[in-house]
């Protein structure tokens, strides 16, 4: 008992565990490269000089930027209206929407990336039916150059650009357009002068955070663009997996990896530390996972129902527009929704096709493609050694998370911003800058090749993640409840199991969901540290997408289009229930 | 141990709570009120102070409120008290005992939180039961004992309610409630009426006084309303800048504050600092004299000069403004440099003077008061 009350008075020790993992597995071997990078112990720039110092590098680190900024660009164009129009809608119309939203956000990027190649092939959907329809002889070259790798961006970054706005939109109170109005501004005057400057945080986190990702982006360039189209991370890639230089690729790491930085510190992270910023990176931060602030402030409006904020809304769309612009609105919305779901409809089709190759439409249908999922090993194999690391990754990462998440709710704030910087790293900087990383660390520890390597690198991430998610659900725990179970007599580990777990339960089942499907999902740490003797489903995926185009991946996809069915499910029962016994803290949440 | 040590005279059981061996003597002592005392206390939260060399006792069954405004320093010593927060420097004791080294949950202690904690997620009896749960009570015990208890705060019928199903009032009945079950020796009250409307806080100031009456806890309550501290308790502790103001009964604090900031805080007070009224340094050698507005009359300037005179200062004035409050009439009256309040009850035949006449103002000698800066 004596141990549980100094943990309790020093917070600190809750948050080492996860500390201590992500230092062997990413910190420590991230110095090692960076001092590699360097030429330790004689220090010289050689390797930066010699990155810089070739053409087709520089161009590769211009062509990233470019590719990243106009997916980005567009990300945004076409996210904020819809984002706009989703949080002006009716709350059931929002609700739908937003489900909607999340739905592909949870699918396996893979499987998405894939949807783009049966429908932009020679042989995909367009040019079939252009061919069918005689208005074309030869298939158009839809694949494998630079607006398919924007296509294919734009469909996979687009929900996280619009969930961080829809959050930070569904906060900003109507009643203010309304007052403008009222003071005589026009509608378009009203947006610009109150609603967009207002809408700026969620402008700002969202665009930083797809173009950080952007620039890390492997997998979607590498199946849909060109040979011209290379990113910086396809790069590092190869060069790792072929007997590589360890100076240059921990060069060219570290140059990705400050562009990355620079662009964090510059516009969402103050790195000074200060008390006043250092809860805005967390802040920034914890938009990416709007889902959840999303679907709480959801129910939190239907606990609500304020008459007031109905009142100005009616007010607010009484003036908003006619007929015209509900139109306008109305296609937008079905349009960026069918360029979100469409190509999973495609890809379900394309499951049951009888064809032997890639070929849209098919010409008979037949299960035989998941006949050869269940029925090849390498597949199911696959498919078992994924469940199981998953399985793995979730409860470490959760147990992990869930401490360093409660420590850090019990830190002075600007030891916290900074704490929390450290542990948000992997999931915030580039993902193959991780992943070399890892590999380095995992070669430290002696565990390339093996499923335990393989939780190790995935871990780190999912930490993050049910940090993120967590103390966002601790942020709404009013510490009271425990300081009165302590009055009452009860010990901190009492108070913590009787009040506090089960009011951050919701939270702890999201973050392990999210942990579950990160680990599930991720291929790019996984194709370097697996060392070709361990195969999860997506690497097999990958494999398969890149050399056979072998419709057999279009039935796994299919059913990865089904998981996240089952993950909203999953949350919906878990809030729910949060809502009904809790509804004390959500609502002091909106307060 | 004997089963007797752990009732009351009436037979109310007594929860045990599990703590270092103690004499059984302290024991049954623990059930009487305790005592509470402050040895020279200070907080410190990096370089600021928030509570300064505090020294105060408090007597066994006293009510005693620490009032001031936000940043006074009085959450913090009630915090420390509660065992959320250690001292920097300085000791606190209970019935005579250091509890430096005795955690929140080993202290005993019933709390009624701002804003009530209650637990969300369970039923306003499992809510009750908890500290008796916490004590290793059977659940055959609690059950009676929170019968009685959902009972005695006219909940009965709500005991399988969740919480968020409860208006506020009933919320602070059940956390009243649940900070008495266990029968603690002290009571803490952090601003419990903080969250209420005007009519229920008034009857909850009642019931507060009756659950004191009857179970003859000691209390500390915390808060910044000054109505609610002149009501409520036996002696008033103000705190200014974590550090006490003047500690007294709600009367004398009222009626002879020591300090400008004291008659500022409870209640409204005139300052008679201005040479109009016949102030100087000198003759006051750095005091300032003060009336409170109910002690001034208000009169024509032509009518009869108060029998009194000798007793009393006058001075005239123009009427700013004149607000009707029911029950009363608040004057505010310039005389030269200063503004002066007048409060006079509404009677019958009474004249009623409008903004912007001449007015009389007279006041005894007597209710004039010497205030430190």
């Amino acid at each position: 008992m004596q141990i549980f009350q100094r943990i309790g008075r020093a917070p600190l020790t809750l948050v080492l565990p996860a500390l201590a993992v992500l230092l062997v597995v990413f910190g420590v071997p991230t110095v090692q490269l960076f001092f590699e990078s360097l030429n330790a112990p004689s220090f010289s720039i050689q390797n930066y000089s010699s990155f810089l110092g070739q053409y087709a590098n520089i161009r590769v680190l211009l062509q990233t930027l470019e590719i990243s900024a106009i997916a980005t660009v567009i990300c945004l164009l076409v996210g904020y209206p819809t984002a706009y129009l989703i949080s002006t809608a009716s709350k059931r119309a929002r609700m739908v929407l937003i489900v909607l939203v999340v739905i592909p956000y949870l699918t396996s990027g893979l499987a998405r990336t894939y949807s783009w190649v049966v429908i932009l092939g020679d042989n995909g959907l367009i040019n079939s039916a252009l061919m069918n329809w005689g208005l074309i002889s030869s298939p158009l070259p839809l694949i494998y150059n630079r607006a398919a790798v924007y296509v294919g961006m734009v469909h996979i970054m687009l929900p996280m650009m619009i969930l961080p706005l829809v959050s930070v939109m569904l906060g900003i109170n109507t009643s203010l357009i309304a007052a403008a109005k009222s003071m005589g501004a026009k509608p378009s005057t009203a947006f610009w002068r109150v609603y967009f400057p207002l809408s700026m945080p969620g402008v700002r986190s969202g665009t930083l955070l797809v173009f950080v990702i952007c620039l890390g982006f492997y997998i979607t360039p590498a199946a849909l663009g060109g040979l011209g189209d290379a990113m910086l991370s396809t790069f590092i890639a190869s060069q790792v997996s072929t007997g590589f230089n360890m100076g240059s690729v921990s060069a060219s790491s570290f140059v990705l990896l400050a562009i990355a930085v620079v662009m964090l510190s510059v516009f969402g992270l103050n790195l000074s530390g200060t008390q006043d910023s250092a809860p805005k990176p967390r802040k920034g931060f914890m938009d990416r996972f709007s889902l959840l602030r999303v679907v709480k402030q959801y129910l939190n409006e239907l606990s609500v129902a304020s008459r007031s904020k109905q009142w100005s809304k009616a007010l607010y769309q009484a003036q908003g527009g006619g007929g015209w612009s509900r139109f306008v609105g109305s296609l937008t919305l079905t349009l960026v929704i069918f360029f979100l779901l469409f190509p999973e409809v495609v890809v379900i089709i394309m499951s049951f096709s009888s064809d032997a190759t890639l070929q849209f439409p098919p010409s008979g249908f037949s299960l035989q493609w998941y006949g050869s999922f269940f029925g090849d090993e390498a597949w199911y194999g696959a498919a078992w050694t994924s469940i199981k690391v998953g399985l793995a990754v979730a409860a470490l990462s959760t147990v992990l998370g869930t401490l360093a998440a409660y420590g850090l709710s019990r830190i002075a704030s600007d030891i916290r911003g900074w704490l929390t910087m450290v542990i948000l790293a992997p999931i915030t900087i580039p993902v193959i800058v991780v992943g070399v990383a890892s590999y380095f660390g995992l070669v430290n520890l002696g565990f390339i090749g093996t499923e335990t390597g393989i939780v190790l690198a995935h871990t780190i991430g999912a930490i993050s993640y049910v940090v993120v998610i967590v103390s966002a659900t601790l942020a709404n725990f009013d510490r009271r409840l425990e300081q009165a179970a302590k009055s009452m007599g009860a010990r901190p580990f009492t108070a913590f199991m009787r009040v506090t777990f089960p009011l951050i339960r919701p939270g702890i089942i999201g973050g392990a969901l999210f942990a579950f499907i990160h680990s599930f999902d991720e291929v790019v740490v996984t194709s370097l540290v697996s060392g070709y003797s361990v195969r999860t489903l997506p690497l097999k995926m990958w494999e398969n997408i890149r050399n056979e185009i072998d419709p057999t991946v279009a039935a796994v996809a299919s059913l990865l289009t089904l998981l996240p069915i089952l993950w909203m499910i999953a949350l919906y029962v878990t809030w729910w229930r949060a809502r009904s016994s809790s509804q004390n803290t959500v609502l002091e949440a909106t307060a | 141990m004997s089963q007797s040590a752990h009732l009351r005279s009436d037979g109310h059981p007594v929860a045990k709570l599990p703590r270092q061996a103690t004499t059984e003597d302290q024991k049954l002592e623990d059930r009487v009120p305790a005592q509470i005392e402050f040895r020279d206390v200070t907080k410190m939260y990096g370089p600021v102070a928030a509570v300064t060399e505090l020294s105060l006792t408090v007597g066994r069954g006293e009510f005693l409120t620490i009032l001031g405004p936000s940043g006074s320093g009085k959450t913090t010593a009630l915090m420390m008290l509660a065992g959320f927060e250690s001292p920097t420097k300085g000791d606190i004791l209970i019935s005579g005992k250091s509890v430096a080294a005795v955690p929140s949950y080993g202290r005993d202690q019933g709390i009624v939180f701002q804003s009530y904690a209650l637990f969300p997620h369970l039923t306003v009896r499992r809510n009750l039961e908890f500290p008796l749960e916490m004590r290793g009570m059977k659940a055959t015990e609690r059950a009676p004992l929170v019968e009685r208890m959902l009972k005695r705060v006219h909940l009965d019928s709500f005991g399988e309610r969740m919480p968020s199903q409860l208006s506020g009032g009933q919320q602070q009945r059940v956390a009243l409630a649940r900070a008495l079950i266990a029968d603690p020796p002290i009571l803490l009250l952090d601003e419990p009426l903080g969250a209420l409307d005007r009519n229920l806080r008034e009857q909850m100031q009642g019931e507060i006084k009756g659950l004191h009456r009857e179970f003859g806890k000691t209390t500390i309550c915390v808060t910044h309303d000054q109505e609610e501290a002149l009501t409520l308790s036996d002696r008033i502790v103000v705190m200014r800048g974590g550090k006490i103001e003047q500690l007294d009964t709600p009367e004398a604090l009222y009626d002879r504050p020591a300090t400008r900031f004291v008659a500022n805080f409870l209640g409204e007070a005139n300052v008679l600092d201005s040479p109009e009224l016949g102030f100087n340094d000198q003759n006051f050698r750095g005091k300032v004299p003060m009336v409170r507005p109910e002690r001034v009359r208000i009169s024509a300037v032509n009518s009869p000069a108060p029998a009194e005179l000798g007793q009393s200062q006058v001075a005239t004035g123009i009427v700013e403004e004149m607000i009707y409050a029911g029950p009363l009439r608040k004057y505010q009256v310039r005389v030269g440099e200063k503004s002066l309040v007048v409060r006079q009850h509404v009677a019958s035949g009474q004249e009623v003077f409008a903004a912007g006449g001449s007015v009389r103002l007279d006041w005894l000698r007597a209710d004039v008061r010497l205030l430190n800066e």
